[in-house]
């Protein structure tokens, strides 16, 4: 166990496996850049995982596998940063506070939903504990590397995100059983107490720490605590947060939570009520994590309004689109389309709300979220724009493997039944 | 003198009740690219209402004086989608508490007209997403679960938005008990079976005896609800899941000679030629459920196409009447996905509009933009079943309802307030 754990921080910290990936390129496309607009007729070359070219007439290396995407929309894979697929466990619901809980050590690569997720796209999610604790477990970060082992599927070299939750489902879980928290405020004292009690490991820790560098004999190390080591990782920055809440007054709090610890606090995750914080939001430049035109599902739900986009768009905060679900997550490009309709957002900021924001917000930009030189060579093909509504995906690459391929895979193009 | 007052103020009344009156409205809709579903292809051109039906469809029609004139160049006319198994109207909750689902594994006596609100906040959430009518139920987790109705969404009073009362009986044939009879699927097959035979029973004993009828201590609510569905005068809708209910919905329709409708999540396209043959109508639910780990990804994003292949009159399940389920207005979702998958954007149309519409029984009356149908229409700025498409005016019973909502008027209050806010931080 404690092996494993090292093995994992040490993908997680140094990010040096090297994968074996394959070259390609795909040619006469209509290319969605993302960050460089649109390229009608495009070629994107994939070598060695990377994309190495793009461009209206850049030249095909020999010997490359070519696809012709003529008359097909490329864009970059889809990013869901708010995912619970490929996990055999989501919820360690027994306790409040449980950052001892890493959600790799449920990551099934064989997992069905892997292959129905690629299906849209998708070509990495982060898959998150539930929302069961105010403090959960640490979420994983993953490409869609289905039936691979899992050193390939983890994205190596990323600071990953502990997940916590406010709100009615802490209040419910614990108040059912007679526990605390069961009201906002319980789950507030749990959160802060818990992080008081990180902050005083921590300089337990540092003590010790300096003084065996400093080359004292005969110390005595201090306890370890699992869950205090979690915490601790995210006083030192090493892991950022990700909180489920859907009010704004909880938006506000977590907001003012994680400047008092000076915890990053990257994804606000549901975050119905949003936009009515909008400026809080762009000014703390916590990301936006939801749905579109969700409401009402619950009573902390109810203000979902999908108006409210335009507002957070106006006051400058970022916005990420996720499922959440397994089922939304195999067409986050039909979601994303609404937000033409209730929005007047230009097009290619949509796009980015399931690409490059979604990046950011996993501090993934360099490597994903838009089709550039030197990133990763992850790609989805669609037979229609993205946005069109009765688009689907044809092809989804991850560094230069095609891991989606409608033509073998869908009882559709066999010709169904007409 | 105070009489005279008292007819005076009645006579205003009137006037202003008058001119209030829906009937009264005149609306022109002008130019529009008019997509009638049944009568014709979609043409440019003009649409009249009068007195809350259609009275004219055609080009260069004048408008008359007093006319609303609506200009719809560039725009498309659509009649009004119809959502079915929905709880529209009666999910006033958080404000008024949830009223689907009363408690009973047989409840056919509940009638979800009693307990409509016409404040609920879905109705206009809804109807300024297209969707002019919706058959609401009274819910879904019991055995028997009820009557269901259909409204328009327009009117302020549940009287003025009812359309039809009882038009189908809710089962729901794995609606399975915990420790408590019926706890299994079979279980429940028997538990209808029963219910069936006492219903008929029932039904040969009060039409011997119609005396019987008058006589009080003879009354059976729940027995008198199943009486229309065992004479084949009420359709039955059965929510069915997976193969097992299917097929037993399938058997109980043969053997109790019901006039059936299939709701059905999956495990359909095995059954789907029986089902053509005995002409049994299909809710489709299915079409976002997950593949089975053996089955192409696709399978149920196809299979709308397949029915319409096999000529079955079928329409999309709104997903609507579970608690929370407020997203009546996203049943195009289904319908564009279906069409990414083999089926054509006018058949998806034809089941958000006129099959619905059939398989309800009142496709005289809606689900096509049609001369002497009831003026239920939208005029979007595309298909409907693209997401990004904007409705621009939804006329309901001929009357033009303003397209707002509590969400419209969320996003004014917070638009000023969050503006404000910053202005203030400017400073």
């Amino acid at each position: 166990m404690r092996k494993k754990f090292l093995v994992f921080l040490v993908i997680l910290m140094i990010g040096a496996i090297s994968i074996e990936a394959q070259d390609l390129a795909l040619k006469g496309g209509t290319v969605l850049t993302i960050t460089n607009g649109i390229i009608e007729t495009g070629t994107v070359v994939i070598q060695k995982g990377k994309i190495v070219a793009i461009g209206k007439d850049v030249p095909i290396p020999d010997g490359i596998d070519v696809v012709d995407v003529s008359g097909k929309f490329v864009m970059p894979g889809i990013i869901d940063s708010h995912s619970h697929i490929a996990l055999t466990d989501v919820n360690e619901a027994t306790d409040p506070v449980t950052p001892q809980i890493w959600m790799w050590e449920a990551l099934d690569p064989g997992s069905d939903s892997i292959r129905t997720t690629l299906a849209g796209g998708v070509t990495a999610v982060k898959t998150m504990h539930g929302s069961a604790n105010v403090i959960g477990g640490v979420n994983v970060t993953i490409k869609l590397k289905h039936n691979r082992p899992i050193e390939e599927l983890i994205i190596p070299g990323v600071r990953q995100q502990l997940k916590m939750a406010l709100g009615e489902n802490p209040k419910r879980v614990y108040g059912e059983k007679g526990r605390s928290p069961s009201t906002r405020m319980g789950s507030a004292y749990v959160a802060r107490k818990a992080f008081i009690e990180a902050q005083e490991y921590k300089a337990k820790w540092d003590k010790y720490e300096k003084a065996k560098s400093s080359g004292k004999k005969d110390l005595t190390a201090p306890e370890k605590d699992l869950k205090m080591e979690t915490l601790k990782m995210v006083l030192e920055k090493k892991l950022t947060v990700d909180c489920h809440t859907y009010r704004a007054e909880e938006i506000v709090w977590i907001i003012r939570f994680c400047e008092e610890f000076a915890i990053d606090l990257m994804q606000v995750s549901h975050c119905i009520d949003g936009y009515k914080v909008a400026d809080v939001m762009a000014e703390a430049g916590v990301f936006y994590g939801g749905w579109v035109d969700s409401w009402g599902f619950k009573e902390e739900a109810y203000d979902g309004c999908p108006y409210g986009m335009q507002i957070m768009y106006d006051a400058g905060a970022k916005m990420v689109i996720n499922s959440d679900s397994p089922v939304l997550g195999r067409y986050l490009f039909r979601e994303a389309a609404k937000v033409l309709k209730y929005t007047d957002i230009p097009e290619n900021e949509v796009l980015k709300m399931i690409t490059l924001n979604a990046a950011e917000s996993l501090e993934l930009e360099d490597r994903m979220g838009s089709l550039e030189k030197g990133k990763d060579g992850d790609i989805a093909v669609f037979d229609k724009h993205p946005l069109d509504t009765t688009s689907k995906c044809l092809m989804t690459i991850i560094e230069g493997e095609i891991f989606f391929d409608y033509a073998q895979q869908s009882v559709t193009a066999k010709g169904g039944s007409r | 003198m105070k009489k005279i007052l008292l007819i005076y103020f009645m006579l205003i009344l009137l006037t202003v009740a008058a001119k209030a009156d829906p009937a009264d409205n005149v609306i022109l809709i002008k130019n529009g690219t008019i997509v009638p579903i049944e009568g014709g292809p979609p043409v440019v051109g003009d649409i009249l209402i009068e007195n809350g039906t259609i009275s004219e469809i055609g080009k260069n029609i004048p408008a008359t004086a007093g006319a609303e004139v609506i200009d719809a160049s560039g725009k498309f006319v659509y009649p009004g989608l119809i959502a079915v198994m929905t709880a529209v109207g009666v999910t006033g909750y958080p404000r008024a508490g949830n009223d689907t689902d009363e408690v009973g594994t047989s409840t056919p006596h509940m009638d979800p007209f009693d307990a409509v609100n016409p404040e609920d906040d879905c109705i206009e959430v809804t109807r300024i997403g297209g969707v002019t009518t919706v058959h609401t139920v009274s819910g879904s987790r019991s055995v028997i679960n009820g009557k269901s109705i259909v409204l328009h969404l327009g009117g302020t009073l549940a009287e003025e938005m009812i359309a039809r009362r009882y038009v189908a009986q809710v089962l729901n044939m794995g609606a399975i008990e915990q420790n408590k009879y019926p706890s299994t699927r079979p279980g429940v097959v028997s538990f209808l079976r029963s219910k069936l035979n006492e219903a008929k029973k029932f039904a040969e004993n009060t039409s011997r005896s119609q005396k019987d009828s008058d006589d009080l201590s003879k009354r059976n609510l729940e027995m008198e609800a199943l009486v229309p569905v065992v004479k084949g005068d009420v359709p039955v809708i059965f929510i069915t899941g997976n193969e097992v209910t299917l097929r037993n919905a399938l058997g109980l329709i043969e053997d109790y000679n019901l006039k059936g409708i299939i709701r059905a999540g999956s495990g359909i396209l095995k059954y789907a030629d029986r089902i053509a043959k005995a002409n049994i109508p299909v809710i489709w639910a299915g079409t976002e459920s997950l593949p089975q780990r053996w089955e192409p990804h696709d399978l149920n994003y196809h299979t709308a196409a397949v029915l319409a292949e096999k000529g079955i009159l079928f329409t999309f399940d709104s997903g609507g009447y579970g608690l929370g389920s407020r997203n009546v207005r996203n049943i195009t979702t289904p319908a564009a996905i279906s069409v990414a998958h083999g089926l054509s954007e006018r058949e998806a149309l034809e089941a958000l509009t006129i099959n619905a519409a059939k398989i309800l029984g009142i496709a005289n009356e809606v689900g096509s933009l049609e001369k002497g149908k009831i003026a239920n229409a939208a005029i979007w700025t595309g298909s409907p079943i693209q997401g990004r498409s904007r409705v621009e005016a939804v006329i309901i019973k001929g009357k033009r309802i303003p397209l707002t909502s509590f969400q419209t008027r969320l996003y004014d209050k917070f638009r000023k307030i969050v503006d404000e806010r910053m202005e203030r931080k400017k400073k």
